[in-house]
C-alpha cells in the first residue's frame, strides 16, 4: 500500500514536471519564433544567381514555386491597345517578365532581353513585359520602354494575373521572370536582377524544350 | 503498470523535444513591411510652435526613395496626416537622402533613406495630449530587387503643456 502510494506521488509529480515543461517550452518557443519574426530579414541572397534568390524553404516560395506548373493563361492589352494571350504563343518558347517603372534592377535586365529576343527569333523566343504598376500611367509605361530600347509587347497588368504567377499579394518583388517551354510549362523562375548569363542560360532551356514550332505563334 | 508510467516520462519529454525542435525549425516570415516606425511620447509647449519627431528605421539591406528622388519615374517617401482636433500642423519638414547607386548600374544616382531618418512636424497645439493619425508611403529595394510600394500607418502621440 505504502509503495503504490509512493509509486503514484511519482507518478504525479512526474506528470506535474513534463506538464510544466511543456508550457515553458511553448512559451520559449512562442518567445523565439516572434524575436525571429521580428528580426529575420530574408533579403535577395548577394550572389544575384535566380535559383538562390527564392529560398525553397520560406512560405513565400513554397507559395509561389510555379516551376514544373504550367503557366497561368491571360489575356492582357499592350500600349497600343491590342489583345495579347499566352496562348497566342502556343507551342513557343516565351519569357514572361514583370517589372514596373520605379524599378531600377528590371530597367537593367530589359535591354538584355530584347538581345536575346532577336538572338532567339529563330527558335521562336517571345518576351513579354508586363508592367506591374497601377499607379503610372501608359506614358510612364511607355517612355520606360522606349528608353529600354524594347520592341517586345509591353502589356498592363489586370490586377488578377498579379496574383495568379505571385500568390494572394501579387508580385512581393520585381523584377519577377517565368520562363514558359513550348509545351506551355514554367522550367524557370527568377526574382531580382540575375546575370546575363543566367538569362540566357534560362532561356537556353526553354528554347530547347519540346518539338518546334514555327514563329508566328497566331 | 510501473514500466508502462516509466516508458510514459521517457516518451513525453522526448515527443515535447521533437516538437519544439520542429517548430523552431520551421521557417521565419518575410516582413512584409521594410520600415519601421518608432512610436515614443513627446512634450511641446501648449499654444507655441513646437516641433515634433516622427522616426523611422528601414530596415538592414534595403532602401527607401527620399522625399526628392531624383527621377520623376521614382515613388517618394511622404507622410499624409490627418487633420486632429487642437493641433494646427504645418507642412512636414523632411530630412535630406543620402546618395546612392546600384552596384550594377553606378552611373544613375538616387537619392535614398537608409538606416533611421527622422522627419519633422512643426505643430501650434493646444494643452492636453494629442494623437495625430497618418501614413507614411514608401517604396523600397534592396541591391537586386524593388519592392512594391507601401503604406506604414503612423500614430503620432505628443501632449502641449
Amino acid at each position: 500500500m505504502k509503495r503504490s502510494g509512493l509509486v503514484f506521488g511519482v507518478m504525479v509529480v512526474g506528470i506535474a514536471l513534463l506538464l510544466w515543461a511543456g508550457w515553458h517550452n511553448l512559451r520559449e518557443r512562442r518567445l523565439a519564433m516572434q524575436q525571429a519574426q521580428e528580426n529575420h530579414v530574408v533579403l535577395v541572397p548577394e550572389k544575384a544567381g535566380p535559383a538562390a534568390q527564392t529560398d525553397s524553404q520560406s512560405p513565400e516560395a513554397e507559395a509561389m514555386q510555379m516551376r514544373g506548373k504550367v503557366a497561368p493563361g491571360f489575356t492582357l492589352v499592350t500600349l497600343d491597345g491590342k489583345k495579347v494571350s499566352l496562348s497566342d504563343y502556343k507551342g513557343r518558347p516565351v519569357l514572361v517578365n514583370f517589372w514596373a517603372t520605379w524599378c531600377g534592377p528590371c530597367k537593367v535586365e530589359m535591354p538584355w532581353f530584347e538581345e536575346f529576343r532577336k538572338q532567339y527569333a529563330a527558335q521562336g523566343l517571345e518576351i513579354l513585359g508586363l508592367a506591374d504598376d497601377v499607379d503610372a500611367g501608359k506614358d510612364a509605361i511607355a517612355k520606360v520602354a522606349q528608353k529600354t530600347g524594347v520592341t517586345y509587347p509591353i502589356l498592363l497588368t489586370d490586377g488578377k494575373i498579379q496574383k495568379a504567377y505571385g500568390g494572394p499579394d501579387g508580385m512581393d518583388y520585381l523584377p519577377m521572370s517565368f520562363y514558359v517551354d513550348k509545351n506551355g510549362v514554367i522550367v524557370e523562375e527568377t526574382a531580382g536582377l540575375g546575370s546575363k548569363d543566367e538569362i540566357e542560360a534560362h532561356i537556353k532551356k526553354i528554347v530547347a524544350s519540346g518539338a518546334t514550332t514555327a514563329a508566328g505563334g497566331q | 503498470m510501473t514500466g508502462l508510467f516509466a516508458g510514459l516520462l521517457i516518451a513525453l519529454p522526448i515527443g515535447l523535444a521533437a516538437q519544439q525542435v520542429g517548430n523552431l525549425d520551421a521557417p521565419v516570415v518575410k516582413p512584409k513591411s521594410y520600415v519601421v516606425y518608432g512610436a515614443d511620447q513627446q512634450n511641446v509647449v501648449a499654444g507655441k510652435r513646437s516641433v515634433v519627431e516622427l522616426h523611422f528605421r528601414v530596415l538592414d539591406g534595403y532602401h527607401v526613395n527620399s522625399h526628392t528622388p531624383k527621377s520623376e519615374l521614382l515613388i517618394p517617401t511622404r507622410i499624409e496626416l490627418q487633420p486632429a482636433t487642437g493641433v494646427k500642423a504645418e507642412a512636414v519638414e523632411y530630412p535630406t537622402g543620402t546618395s546612392y547607386s546600384f552596384s550594377f548600374d553606378p552611373t544613375e544616382k538616387l537619392d535614398v533613406y537608409t538606416g533611421t531618418f527622422t522627419v519633422r512636424l512643426p505643430v501650434v497645439a493646444e494643452a492636453g495630449t494629442h494623437s495625430v493619425d497618418g501614413t507614411l508611403r514608401y517604396q523600397a529595394c534592396d541591391h537586386a530587387a524593388c519592392y512594391p510600394p507601401k503604406s506604414l500607418p503612423v500614430q503620432v502621440i505628443f501632449t502641449a503643456k
